[in-house]
């Protein structure tokens, strides 16, 4: 049905793409795994033709025997949507903020003259026929990436390319918007290509996977096989860096004997107006000791991180840190944020593009009245950090860094104030897999070098099996279980938790 | 409720602006009362008594509230010069000003909209080069310079001054043939200077939507490139244009002070300039808060509309 023969695609003088050899069968499943930069993505736009006009296309793309390539304009509108469709990653900004999703699903139909209806493709998503008539800011991430899914059917193709179709939502949403698509793929003997940097979310929905490295194919087989026995090292690197829960070789964290605490929170209450985001939390982080904040967005574990660092106030409950209530204003609230350090998710975002590294690290310093020695303070942060030797990267601005070196720069800047506690929120989730594991290891390493104890939060299971001494499951703002992570995740107390490990991906 | 802040937002604006108006005329250098009596002999008695007449030797604070009270019952006072109420000369010189402006706004609108549009989805191409650069010098030249050098370049062929010729036959056809052929000159360069910056808006909003997903989900339904653009480019790209179009609107009625000078064209602008040459003190007053009205109510406008285009901005 779809045959890539010899596919090289350049930009100007760089390849992204080169040398790609593919056939996708009617009612096949393939994954096309890959890092960001890896070329996954060009050949999925290629194959509809939807590559900016400065790409210089090689090989052949045939879509059905023709060759996409060289269709004329008129072929290729009539093609597109009706014998292949995509799903993009619609949480994002795939849809027409000013038209209703039902209008934006309906269009296709009556540009190609299938017939078909909005409603039918709705109940097909598991939508309400209601939402047809809503715009996509009103609809959450998940319903957006189930009206994407709509609007991919509506004129019945054959193949649909999934590009990055559940990332950027949470675990418990991922699960079900997958389940929506592997089971229209079933019934209707759809050819699916899915592209993801998450070998998991392929593993469970495709049957054979393919590896992309640097704009090249490196491994294709049966997706089972190709996990189980990877041949090539960046596969191998691919499938270890998504730690498997329950497997000890994945569990980096070294057994610490229980610490005395803290940071203690005893009830903690903040309301949002009349919405009480965090409710009667209690939490305790030991010396040292790394804790995972795990809950789907929306359970308020952020919210319960910026109360604890003292951005917001709480609206009744204590923070205790290291014996003493945390003051509320002042000298002391400065003192205190100073030993706890915030590492955020994004760091392409959290760095200013115009500052160099020297004047992002050394920007807590400054602010802190803690100037003298600076360029030995910040040598010595950056150096911690992993980005050695410091002299090298000093004087870069974040553009010039890679996504893990960008992240390194952000841990530069807290460990800089030697802080003694490291609260992370999803320190990981947007990095490439090959590069979050050296950052799993970094925090780990700097635990045991330095003593420093971190609140990770995230809603990846995985991670906090690799790397956290405890787990606290937030729901609905409750801590509803907390415990060791081997008590929490492999002997789930609380309905929650058991759901929200039934959504994670198995590879 | 956010409605409800939007109006008393406006309000407070208008109150600032009637407050403002009164004090900001009373610091401007110059007597009324001497320019009125300018060229004819008069007494300090005789000056004695206009300024009783028209209030000025009462404290400042009982002639602001006097002022205060009869703006709100619409009451602008008298002007010196004219020997009326304000609101009459206004309301006279309103009409000429709306025709103007309201044709060149909407030619402008239509006219820069449309240029925009096309040189953004043709980035770079021969049009957007020649468009970009002649809307930015149309934008930098002065208004009354271009008036003049309009006028020297068409010599005859259209009027240059004033609204309607005296002889012309009293039926609404020849009068309304009349006006429109006085109109040709200012409207042209009103519209120049408006329309400049209406396509160059127009056309860096539409650059900015040109990379959005949503055009590349567009395209890959099959749609033609010009629906890509119709259906959803444009309607996202010219929300900004709209509010701009509206701001501008209010701030055209009192900028088309130079043009309306230049040609003789009876309006509000060229009665602000009048006004200023007094100085007619409640004629200014009267002006400024009627313009300035304009802008807030333009505003308010603006925003009422932008609720109701882009779904995401909830105005009710």
């Amino acid at each position: 049905m779809l045959e890539l023969k010899n596919l090289s695609v350049h930009y100007g003088p760089k390849r992204v793409v080169s040398e790609v050899d593919l056939t996708l069968a009617p009612g096949q499943t393939l994954g096309l795994a890959g890092e960001s930069g890896s070329g996954k993505s060009t050949v999925a736009m290629s194959v509809l033709r939807l590559l900016p006009r400065t790409a210089r296309v090689e090989g052949e793309i045939l879509l059905d025997g023709d060759d996409v390539r060289t269709m004329s304009w008129g072929r290729l509108r009539a093609v597109r949507w009706a014998s292949a469709s995509i799903v993009f990653q619609g949480a994002m900004h795939s849809l027409n903020p000013v038209r209703r999703v039902g209008d934006q699903i309906a269009e296709p139909m009556r540009l190609h003259g299938t017939r078909g209806s909005v409603t039918e493709l709705l109940e097909q998503v598991e939508l309400p026929r209601e939402k047809a008539r809503a715009y996509p800011h009103e609809l959450s991430g998940g319903q957006r990436q189930r009206v994407m899914i709509a609007m991919a059917l509506a004129c019945g193709p054959r193949l649909v390319i999934a590009d990055e179709p559940t990332t950027a939502l949470d675990v418990v949403v991922q699960a079900q918007v997958l389940a929506v698509l592997k089971r229209l793929v079933a019934e209707q003997d759809l050819g699916l290509l899915m592209i993801s940097h998450d070998l998991s979310v392929l593993a469970e929905t495709c049957d054979d996977l393919a590896v992309m490295h640097r704009g090249e194919l490196v491994e294709r087989g049966r997706t089972r096989e190709v996990i189980a026995n990877p041949r090539h090292p960046h596969t191998a690197a691919l499938t270890a860096a998504f730690p498997v829960i329950g497997d000890p070789a994945h569990r980096w964290a070294d057994p610490a004997p229980a610490p005395e605490p803290l940071l203690q929170v005893r009830d903690l209450v903040v309301d949002y107006g009349r919405t009480r985001a965090v409710d009667g939390v209690d939490l305790t982080i030991g010396r040292g000791e790394i804790v995972a904040l795990v809950g789907q967005s929306g359970s308020g574990k952020t919210t319960l991180a910026r109360t604890i660092m003292g951005l917001r106030k709480p609206s009744s409950g204590r923070v205790i840190f290291d014996g003493a209530e945390v003051a509320r204003s002042g000298k002391a609230l400065k003192a205190f944020r100073r030993q706890v350090q915030l590492v955020l998710q994004d760091p392409s975002s959290a760095l200013n593009p115009r500052h160099t590294v020297f004047d992002a690290v050394a920007e807590g310093l400054r602010v802190h009245g803690l100037a003298d020695d600076q360029e030995a303070q910040v040598t010595a942060a950056v150096e911690r950090a992993e980005l050695r030797p410091a002299s090298l990267y000093l004087e870069s601005l974040p553009h010039e860094l890679s996504g893990g070196q960008q992240q390194r720069v952000v841990i530069a800047g807290a460990l800089v104030l030697r802080p003694r506690l490291l609260v992370a929120d999803e320190p990981v989730a947007s990095l490439d897999a090959s590069v979050r594991g050296e950052i799993v290891a970094l925090l780990l390493r700097l635990r045991r070098e330095l003593g420093l104890a971190s609140l990770i939060i995230t809603h990846d299971l995985g991670l906090a099996w690799q790397i956290a001494d405890r787990v606290a499951v937030m729901h609905q703002g409750k801590i509803v279980e907390q415990g060791s992570v081997e008590q929490v995740l492999l002997t789930p107390s609380h309905d929650y938790t058991r759901a929200l490990l039934r959504a994670v991906p198995q590879v | 409720m956010r409605l409800a802040g939007r109006f008393g937002g406006a309000a407070l604006s208008l109150l600032m602006v009637a407050v403002l108006g009164f004090f900001l005329f009373r610091v401007v250098p110059g007597d009324p009362v001497v320019s009125m009596t300018r060229g004819r002999p008069s007494t300090a008695a005789m000056q004695a008594e206009l300024r009783a007449q028209f209030g000025l030797d009462r404290p400042l604070h009982e002639q602001f509230w006097s002022y205060f009270t009869s703006l709100l019952q619409g009451d602008l006072g008298t002007s010196f010069t004219f020997r009326r109420p304000v609101s009459d000369v206004i309301l006279e010189r309103l009409g000429p000003t709306l025709l103007l402006v309201g044709t060149a706004t909407l030619i402008a609108v239509l006219l820069g909209l449309w240029l925009g549009v096309r040189a953004a989805w043709r980035r770079d191409s021969v049009f957007d080069k020649v468009t970009t650069g002649v809307s930015l010098t149309l934008w930098a030249v002065p208004t009354f310079w271009l008036g003049m050098l309009l006028m020297m370049v068409t010599g005859d062929l259209f009027p240059s001054r004033g609204m309607r010729d005296t002889d012309t036959a009293p039926d609404f056809v020849s009068q309304a043939l009349d006006v429109g052929h006085h109109l040709v000159l200012p409207s042209v360069t009103l519209v120049a200077v408006v329309c400049a910056e209406y396509a160059l808006v127009m056309r860096s909003s539409l650059l900015e939507e040109m990379h959005a997903p949503y055009l590349t989900t567009a395209r890959a339904k099959g749609l033609r490139d010009d629906l890509v653009r119709r259906r959803h480019a444009v309607p996202n790209a010219v929300l900004p244009a709209i509010t701009l179009v509206f701001l501008r609107f209010g701030l055209v009625v009192a900028g088309a002070i130079t043009t309306e000078t230049v040609f003789s064209w009876p309006g509000l602008g060229l009665l602000f300039y009048d006004a200023l040459t007094g100085p007619d003190y409640f004629l200014l007053q009267g002006l400024l808060v009627v313009t300035a009205g304009a802008v807030v109510v333009m505003n308010l406008l603006a925003d009422l509309l932008h609720g109701v285009l882009d779904p995401r901005v909830k105005v009710v």
